[in-house]
C-alpha cells in the first residue's frame, strides 16, 4: 500500500467531461484528483468548436465576470453550405435573438478553453496532474478501486505508483480503453461507429476575417459543409470563424476512408481548393493541423455507465450529437451528473453500482438520453440515404443556377430542365422516398 | 549543497512566428515553456541533488505567468521557487536582467550560500547568452560558459571538474566552488519525474519578489529605465563552420600534409 495515494474521488483524463466531474466533486469538499496525459489540459485535445454558453454557465455561473472569455467570437450567423465541384448555396440564418446577451454559443479553441476549465477546477481545489498517464485500474472482486499511473511513486522507488479513491471517474475520451477494462463495454468500437475528422486552423491578415464574411468584430459565422466537402459520403464539413482565423474541417465514417482509400488531409486539401473556399481562404496560414475521433457508436454502443466504484462520462460513453455539434456540452453535462452522484456516495459511505446509479437515472432523465434514443436511427439513416450527400447539393446547386439565370430564355423550358433534372438525378418515385424517409427519420421512427 | 538556477520564460518556438512589418515575435497565443537551455540547467540540477543531496532554489524574472515555469521547476526537484514580478522590471534588456538577479541572488546567499549557480547558456527568444556572465561578474564568482557535462564534483575538495563546448573543441576545466556555470543541452536531460514530485509542483506557489521586498533595488537600475540597449535590426547570424579536423597521431603527417595541399590547390592559394 505504501505505493499509493489516495483520494475521495479519481478523475481520469482532462477534457471537459473530467473537469466538469472534478469540480463538480471539488466544490462539495471532496478531495479530487485529476489525471492528464498531456503537457496540460487540451494540449492533445481538438475539436470544431463551437461552444454552447449555457452548458459553460452551469460550471461557471460567474463566466461574464472573467476579464478576457476563453472564446473566439459569439455565433451570430448558423446554418449550412451546400457545395457542388464549384458552386455553393449558402443557407444560414440569424435573428436579433442571436444578438441577445449572452450568445447562446462561441467559437473556441480546445488549447484555451480547457486550460481555462482547468484552471477553473484548481481554484475549486481540484489537483489537476498533467503529463501522468494512467495504464490500468486497479479491481479486485469486480471493484475498482483506483488506477494505476506511468511514473514512479517518488525519486527512491521505480515500481509505478498506484492512486487509490473509493470512486473512480473515467473521462478518458473517444479511446475508451479503460471504460472497456472497466467492464463497462463488451467490445471497442468498429470503424463504422466513429468518424475521423481533421481540421486547420487557417490564420488571415488582420481584418480579414471580418472582411471576407461580413462579420463585425463581435459576430462569428459557424457553418455545416455538405456535398463536395465530403465528396458526396456521408459526413460533413465546418467552417467557424475565429478572432482572425477561420477554423476548417472535414470528416467522415472511419470506414469509408478505409474501403474508399481515402486520406484525410487529401479530403482536406480538396475542400482548400474548392474555388469557393479557396478564395475565402486566400493568403492564409496553416497554424495548426490535427485530427480527431468522434464517437458516433450512439444508443447501440452505449455503455453502462457506472459499475462498482467507477463511472464513465462524455465521449467514453459516446456521449454526442453530430446533427446538432453537441459533444463538449454533453461531456460538461454528463461531467457535474456523474460529479453530483460521487458526492451523494461519500455522504452515504458507501460506493457500490447501487450507490453511483444516482448518475445513470439522472442521465436517463435527461435530454441526453431521449436524444440518443430520438436518433438511435442516425447511421443507419445516413448511410442509407447517401444521395442526401452526394446528389442533392448539386441538384440544389444546378436548380438554383438554372433558375437564377434565366433571363433571356423561355421559362417553360427552364422548368422542364429543373424537373428533368430531379427525374435523372433522383426519379419522381424517388424523390418521394427520400422525402418520406428523412420525414421519418425526424419524427423518430 | 546549495545550488542556484536562473530561469526564464519564453514562447514556444515550435509554435513562433515572425511579425513581417515589425520584425518582432508575434508572442500572442503561443504557448510558454521553460528556455530549453535553462530546463537542461534544471535537469543538472536535479541529477547532482539526487546524487549528492542539495537544495535547489530556481529563480526567474517575468511576468505573473512565468509562475507556470517555476511550477514546472519544482518537477525536477527544487525546493524553493522565487519569482520576481514587478511592473518595474518590465522591458530590461541584459544589463538590467542580470543587476536584478544579481542583487537578488546575494540577499538569497545571505541567508545561505550557494556552491553552484547554474544559468542555461542563452534563451531561445534572445540568443544573448550576456545574462549567465553578467551575474557571474556581479557575484564575484568564476564563471564557466558552454558547459556541456559535468565530469566530476567533489564536496570534501570543493572543486568541479567540467567539459566545455567551443569551436575549437571540447575544454575539460577544474574550478572551485563557487562557480557559475552556463549550461547547454547536453548537460541534462529532463527527468521522467516521479508522480510525488508532478504532486507538489501541483501544489507549489513561489514567492514573489517585487522591486522593494525583499530586496531593495535601485529604480534606475531596472527595466527599460536601466536598459540603455537599442534594438537595430534581428537577423540570424551565418553559422560558422567548426572546419574538419584530422589529428595527425590518427591519421599520419603524411596523409594530413597531403588534405592540407588538397584543400589550398581547391582554393586557388597554391
Ligand atoms: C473535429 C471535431 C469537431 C468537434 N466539434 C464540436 C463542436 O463544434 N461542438 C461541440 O460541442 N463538440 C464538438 N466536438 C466534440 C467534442 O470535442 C467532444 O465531445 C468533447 O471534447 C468530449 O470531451 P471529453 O472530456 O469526454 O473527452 P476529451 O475532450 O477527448 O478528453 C479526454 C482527455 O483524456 C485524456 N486521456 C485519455 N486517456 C488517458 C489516460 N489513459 N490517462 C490520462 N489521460 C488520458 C486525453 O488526453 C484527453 O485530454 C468535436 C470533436 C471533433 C473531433
Amino acid at each position: 500500500m505504501s505505493n499509493s495515494f489516495r483520494y475521495d474521488v479519481v478523475v481520469v483524463g482532462g477534457g471537459p467531461a473530467g473537469l466538469s466531474a472534478a469540480m463538480t466533486c471539488a466544490r462539495h469538499g471532496l478531495s479530487v484528483i485529476l489525471l492528464e496525459r498531456g503537457r496540460f489540459a487540451g494540449a492533445k485535445n481538438l475539436f470544431g468548436g463551437v461552444v454552447y454558453t449555457e452548458s459553460v454557465l452551469s460550471l461557471a455561473p460567474d463566466l461574464f465576470s472573467e476579464k478576457r472569455l476563453p472564446f473566439e467570437r459569439p455565433v451570430t450567423e448558423e446554418g449550412w453550405w451546400l457545395l457542388s465541384e464549384d458552386g455553393v448555396v449558402k443557407i444560414t440564418h440569424t435573428e436579433k435573438g442571436l444578438y441577445e446577451k449572452p450568445p447562446r454559443a462561441y467559437t473556441a479553441f480546445r488549447a484555451r478553453f480547457d486550460p481555462w476549465l482547468a484552471q477553473k477546477a484548481e481554484e475549486a481545489g481540484v489537483l489537476v496532474i498533467p503529463k501522468v498517464k494512467v495504464l490500468d485500474l486497479i479491481c479486485a472482486n469486480g471493484k475498482v478501486s483506483g488506477v494505476l499511473v506511468d511514473r514512479p511513486r517518488d525519486w527512491e522507488s521505480s515500481e509505478l505508483a498506484e492512486v487509490r479513491a473509493p470512486v473512480t471517474i473515467i473521462s478518458e475520451g473517444v479511446n475508451r480503453l479503460l471504460t472497456q477494462k472497466a467492464g463497462l463495454i463488451p467490445r471497442d468500437f468498429t470503424p463504422e461507429e466513429v468518424a475521423l475528422s481533421v481540421k486547420e486552423v487557417i490564420q488571415l491578415p488582420k481584418g480579414e476575417v471580418e472582411k471576407r464574411f461580413g462579420l463585425s468584430e463581435d459576430e462569428g459565422l459557424a457553418v455545416e459543409l455538405l456535398g463536395e466537402a465530403t465528396l458526396g459520403f456521408p459526413g460533413s464539413g465546418f467552417l467557424y470563424t475565429n478572432t482572425t482565423s477561420v477554423s476548417l474541417g472535414v470528416g467522415l465514417f472511419l470506414s469509408d476512408f478505409a474501403e474508399k482509400g481515402l486520406k484525410p488531409y487529401e479530403l482536406l486539401e480538396n475542400l482548400k481548393k474548392h474555388p469557393v473556399m479557396a478564395r475565402l481562404l486566400s493568403g492564409g496560414e496553416t497554424l495548426e493541423y490535427g485530427a480527431h475521433l468522434i464517437p458516433e457508436w450512439g444508443l447501440e454502443g452505449l455503455p453502462r455507465l457506472c459499475g462498482e466504484g467507477v463511472m464513465v462520462v462524455g465521449d467514453a460513453a459516446g456521449l454526442v450529437n453530430p446533427l446538432f455539434r453537441e459533444g463538449t456540452n454533453l461531456a460538461i453535462y454528463s461531467g457535474i451528473m456523474a460529479g453530483k452522484a460521487a458526492v451523494f456516495a461519500h455522504e452515504k459511505g458507501d460506493f457500490g453500482h447501487e450507490t453511483l446509479k444516482l448518475y445513470e437515472e439522472a442521465f436517463r432523465e435527461s435530454y441526453i438520453y431521449r436524444d440518443l434514443k430520438y436518433f438511435r436511427r442516425l447511421k443507419k439513416f445516413l448511410r442509407e440515404n447517401r444521395s442526401l450527400f452526394a446528389d442533392y447539393p448539386e441538384i440544389i446547386n444546378r436548380v438554383l443556377h438554372l433558375y437564377l439565370s434565366a433571363q433571356g430564355r423561355a421559362k417553360e423550358e427552364v422548368f422542364q430542365e429543373i424537373f428533368g433534372l430531379f427525374r435523372k438525378r433522383r426519379g419522381l418515385t424517388g424523390l418521394l422516398r427520400d422525402f418520406v424517409k428523412t420525414f421519418r427519420f425526424f419524427k423518430g421512427w | 549543497m546549495n545550488i542556484l538556477v536562473s530561469i526564464k520564460q519564453v514562447p514556444d518556438t515550435t509554435n513562433i512566428r515572425i511579425n513581417p512589418e515589425t520584425g518582432t515575435l508575434v508572442r500572442e497565443g503561443v504557448p510558454s515553456i521553460i528556455n530549453p537551455y535553462d530546463a537542461s540547467a534544471l535537469a543538472l540540477a536535479s541529477k547532482l541533488k539526487r546524487r549528492y543531496g542539495a537544495k535547489i532554489t530556481v529563480i526567474t524574472m517575468g511576468p505573473p505567468q512565468a509562475e507556470a515555469a517555476l511550477k514546472e521547476a519544482v518537477e525536477y526537484g527544487a525546493d524553493r521557487i522565487i519569482l520576481l514580478s514587478d511592473r518595474k522590471f518590465a522591458g530590461a534588456d541584459t544589463l538590467a536582467t542580470s543587476y536584478t538577479l544579481a542583487e537578488t541572488i546575494k540577499y538569497l546567499a545571505g541567508e545561505a550560500p550557494f556552491d553552484l549557480l547554474l544559468f542555461g547558456k542563452q534563451a531561445i527568444d534572445g540568443d544573448t547568452a550576456q545574462v549567465g556572465p553578467g551575474v557571474a561578474r556581479r557575484l564575484g564568482v568564476p564563471l564557466i560558459t558552454y558547459v556541456v557535462k559535468v565530469e566530476k564534483l567533489d564536496t570534501e575538495t570543493r572543486e568541479i571538474v567540467v567539459h566545455r563546448k567551443t569551436e575549437r573543441g571540447i575544454e575539460i576545466l577544474k574550478a572551485p566552488l563557487p562557480v557559475l556555470i552556463t549550461c547547454d543541452r547536453e548537460v541534462g536531460e529532463p527527468p521522467f519525474s516521479p508522480l510525488s514530485e508532478l504532486i507538489r509542483a501541483a501544489k507549489s506557489k513561489p514567492e514573489v519578489f517585487s522591486a522593494e521586498n525583499p530586496v531593495p533595488l535601485e529604480r534606475a537600475k531596472l527595466g527599460l529605465k536601466g536598459s540603455p540597449t537599442r534594438v537595430h535590426r534581428v537577423f540570424t547570424p551565418e553559422l560558422k563552420s567548426p572546419g574538419e579536423r584530422i589529428f595527425v597521431s590518427e591519421a599520419g603527417v603524411s596523409t594530413v600534409v597531403e588534405k592540407i595541399i588538397t584543400a589550398l590547390k581547391e582554393k586557388g592559394v597554391l
